[in-house]
């Protein structure tokens, strides 16, 4: 069996931002990229399904960025991934088309299972996983926080604001995975060494015959302010008047 | 008048028993020997020692810890007694015995009758008699406190029947020589027989009881016999039980274990080879690890002290190193990590180095755990809160995962000087990520940086510049995280001309001082307590001794235990303080070392708790310290209990001190 494991690189969330200066992206100079948390968790499940159901499965990180996204694509090596593929692509792509490269990637490999982090933790979108499975044609269970083989597919434990929903996919299927589903193993610089022998291909949106259509256009980015104005307050009574204060709550 | 005294070597006993005597001493010692050899062989599956043996120091360490022996301190204090009595018995009978065989020898060489010895005679006899009296009486004495003990039931230790056994043999042996003793003072009807002051008792009470020159022989014969069976099997069953300790113990002793605080490097060229880091197969510990699994007696004084054994973690220091002895002498032992060795033991340790500094065969529990750990972490066996600290040290140089950028926040309006400020300082501050991230050290960091511009140190920090030290990473397994962040450093420090260090933070100390060399990285590190406590002397500063309150200080593990740092902060301190029992090289641990920092623990399960009861029974309203570390967890500990007892560090309070009295 083959899962793919689609991984974005995202900024480093505990280092500060700053824009650009037309302010149509975030700096990235001096910004350092990791592997996008959710998409680690992702990562993390494929190989607990390779050491406990499937010890036959091929796990192939993939990954739509600039040639820098190597470096995260060996984390995903470093884990234990078993090759990577890198589609190249320097320009900022939303999740439709990032979505219709990753389902070329699919027609090729053929994958049973796509497992992909729920969102990034970049621009937050959660599209990914939905538009590739809809361009499939494939089941989808998204922000999954368990993930079960039966005999026909998977018994997935959904997190929903109602509560947990497990629900039952066919396969072939794309998962997104939530935050809960499990915690990743640690890959230290042994291991991240290690992945540099291991296989990563290049393409790109060219070669697999995709040509990028945006449907949505950036305008422009501005940051957030938040001024923080903390007040200790000593009782309960004194907190609802300082809320009702300042309108947080009314009546 | 001590002329013609003596005894008969082998009186009483004919050819046929000389002879079946040399046979069986030939087969215990045969027994022994392979007994050795067994065990040698398994120790060699381990790999080379990284250092070949230094015989002066070996000859030190066997004089100081084995024969003075000096390694039994710090607790238990009346069954070191007890030991001693034994081992000090033991080895002068031991040399007596070998001292009466020299005598034999070399009368028959000689060619000289038993009854005219060559000086086993005259004052020399009397001199040798008295003094095996006594060492008799101390193996005794010791050996039987010992049973005593284990009557007592102690459920410290272990209770089979060859632990029975070995101690109750020795007092068999020392109690029948005594009465051998006594039997030949009658049959030989022996001059002077008041030498022999306990044996001549025995043939006081022999005679009370109807022993004469009509049937003592025949008893004696018998008795001589028993003893020395149970002699031969004592010799023959050494090595094959908690007696091997007498071999390997004191093997362990004399190769000089480490330093506490000190990690063996792995260099990238033995990971590439082997694609391997730590310990994953028994056969990656050192030969000298392995020989000090056999020195283990499994005495527990070691989980006596684990904080992670007292917080109910599934750690016991003894119970690791019994079962990697376990381990190494089972047939077919399945596998080392997770069958033998949990996980959760390896990561429950502090590195405290409790069990290490008193273990008094020189047994390092604490390196079997970190060696384990490297080959976890290799495995990418370490999920969570920690795995994400290490993550963030790999990618921001701290482990906090924030921008270096902010490193000199905890300065702000300070104006502390900056390697580049003040290129030609005299000391550099190094003021590690606690205080550069952590709202609470920063204060620290700010009461030390203005005690040194109050004494008017040259001095500077290196701000966006300084990196983790990567402590907590090599503790934790990381050794290569480590490698890395200390590289940097040691780059950094090289840039700037760095040659004399202090710091608050006794764990970067440790790496400084340990850790940093074995990458070229030799400078003079000090504790910050030990720098101000200099000021204070040269009258630039005042000490934290005229306080108000009643203060208690906690020791830190890698300053008191693993530096041994204990005077300097206690003279900063008021001399009235309060002491915890535990203080010093013996204090309790906060919970934080080892990597424990980054476990997100419940407040219930947090390793340490004890340590707060004990702060707190001291009654004193102030916990002084002097480590970032100890700060958060005393502080987090204490803020639980709702105790109202402040905690400060040394510098903070120093600070305090010196606007109190302008």
């Amino acid at each position: 069996m083959k899962i793919l494991v689609p991984c974005k690189r995202v900024p480093d969330p505990d280092q500060k931002l700053r824009l650009n200066a037309e302010a149509t992206d975030v700096d990235s100079t001096a910004l350092t990229y990791i592997l996008n948390p959710f998409d680690a968790i992702a990562v993390e499940e494929a190989l607990c399904i390779r050491e406990t159901t499937h010890p036959d499965a091929e796990i192939i990180a993939v990954s739509v960025a600039p040639a820098e996204g190597e470096d995260d694509l060996r984390t995903a090596l470093a884990m234990g991934a078993d090759r990577a593929l890198l589609v190249e692509h320097d320009a900022q792509l939303d999740s439709w088309n990032v979505a219709r490269l990753l389902a070329a990637v699919v027609e090729r490999e053929q994958p049973a299972l796509v497992i992909m982090g729920k969102q990034a933790v970049d621009d937050d979108a959660n599209q990914t996983g939905q538009f590739l499975a809809v361009q499939l044609g494939w089941s989808q269970a998204t922000f999954a926080s368990q993930v079960e083989f039966t005999e026909t597919g998977l018994r997935v434990h959904r997190e929903t604001d109602l509560g947990i929903e497990i629900i039952h996919v066919s396969l072939p299927a794309v998962v997104t995975a939530d935050l809960r589903l499990n915690e990743p193993r640690y890959a230290s610089l042994p291991s991240i060494l290690k992945a540099k022998k291991k296989p990563t291909e290049y393409t790109t949106a060219e070669e697999l015959g995709v040509k990028p259509e945006p449907r949505v256009r950036l305008l422009s980015m501005e940051l957030v302010h938040s001024q923080r104005n903390c007040e200790m307050v000593t009782s309960a009574r004194e907190l609802i008047l300082k809320l009702r204060e300042t309108e947080v709550i009314k009546g | 008048m001590t002329e013609g005294l003596s005894r008969e070597i082998f009186g009483n006993l004919d050819g046929g028993s000389r002879a079946v005597f040399y046979l069986l001493a030939f087969v215990s010692c045969a027994v022994f020997l392979w007994g050795i050899w067994r065990r040698v062989r398994l120790w060699r599956r381990g790999r080379p020692d990284n250092e070949s043996i230094n015989w002066r120091r070996a000859c030190h360490n066997i004089r100081t810890r084995v024969l003075a022996q000096r390694s039994l301190r710090g607790s238990r204090p009346r069954a070191s007694c007890a030991h001693r009595m034994l081992f000090w018995g033991f080895l002068a009978l031991l040399i007596g015995t070998i001292l009466v065989g020299i005598e034999h020898y070399g009368a028959a060489m000689a060619g000289k009758e038993a009854v005219s010895p060559l000086f086993h005679k005259g004052l020399y006899f009397v001199i040798y008699e008295i003094t095996m009296e006594i060492f008799g009486l101390l193996l005794v004495g010791g050996a039987a406190w010992f049973v005593g003990r284990r009557f007592r039931a102690d459920s410290s230790m272990e209770h089979r029947a060859a632990d029975w056994l070995v101690i109750f043999s020795l007092v068999v042996l020392g109690v029948t020589g005594y009465l051998i003793e006594g039997l030949r003072i009658i049959r030989e009807n022996t001059p002077l027989p008041g030498i022999s002051f306990v044996g001549y008792g025995c043939s006081k009470v022999f005679a009370f009881g109807g022993v004469d020159q009509s049937n003592v022989s025949s008893i004696h014969f018998g008795l001589w016999w028993f003893h020395s069976i149970v002699a031969f099997g004592f010799i023959a069953a050494l090595p094959f039980c908690r007696l091997a300790h007498a071999v390997a113990g004191v093997l362990s002793l004399a190769a000089s274990p480490r330093p506490l605080g000190h990690m063996e490097p792995v260099t990238m060229a033995e990971v590439e080879e082997t694609g391997e880091v730590g310990v994953g197969r028994l056969e990656q510990f050192e030969r000298r690890d392995l020989l000090r699994l056999d020195a283990c007696v499994s005495c527990g004084r070691c989980e006596d002290l684990c904080p992670a054994h007292e917080a109910g973690k599934p750690l016991s220091p003894r119970d690791l190193v019994q079962d990697l002895r376990g381990y190494m002498e089972a047939v077919s032992p399945g596998a080392l990590h997770g069958e033998t060795i949990g996980a959760e033991t390896l990561w429950a340790c502090t590195t405290c180095n409790s069990c290490a500094d008193i273990c008094p065969l020189g047994v390092r529990p604490v390196d079997y755990i970190t060696d384990l750990r490297r080959h976890l972490i290799s495995e990418g066996e370490l999920r969570g809160a920690p795995a994400m600290s290490l993550q963030k040290m790999q990618r921001a140089g701290n482990p906090w995962g924030l921008p270096a950028q902010d490193r000199l926040a905890w300065a702000d309006g300070l104006k502390v000087p900056t390697v580049q400020d003040n290129p030609g300082f005299d000391v550099l501050y190094w003021v590690g990520c606690s205080a550069a991230y952590d709202r609470r050290v920063m204060k620290v960091a700010r009461a030390v940086a203005q005690l040194l511009q109050r004494a008017q140190v040259s001095f500077a920090v290196l701000g966006p510049e300084e990196r983790c030290s990567g402590e907590s990473a090599r503790r934790m397994g990381d050794e290569f995280l480590f490698q890395e962040l200390a590289t940097a450093n040691i780059h950094t420090f090289g840039k700037y001309g760095v040659k004399k260090i202090i710091t608050h933070c006794p764990h970067c100390l440790n790496s400084l001082r340990q850790d940093y060399p074995q990458f070229d990285g030799h400078y003079e590190v000090m504790h910050h307590t030990q720098f101000l406590g200099e000021l204070v002397a040269a009258g630039k500063l005042k000490a934290a001794a005229g306080m108000n309150g009643t203060v208690t200080y906690h020791d830190p593990c890698y300053l008191a235990r693993v530096n041994d740092i204990a005077e300097a902060p206690r003279q900063l301190l008021p001399a009235s303080m309060n002491e915890m029992p535990r203080h010093g090289c013996h204090a309790g641990c906060c919970g934080a070392g080892g990597g424990r920092m980054w476990f997100d623990d419940p407040v219930q399960e947090r390793i340490g708790t004890n340590r707060i009861t004990e702060a707190l029974d001291t009654g004193a309203k102030t916990v002084a310290v002097s480590c970032p570390f100890c700060l958060t967890m005393m502080s987090d500990g204490l803020a639980a209990k709702d105790a109202g007892v402040q905690v400060c560090d040394i510098a903070e309070l120093m600070a305090e001190e010196q606007s109190n009295q302008p």
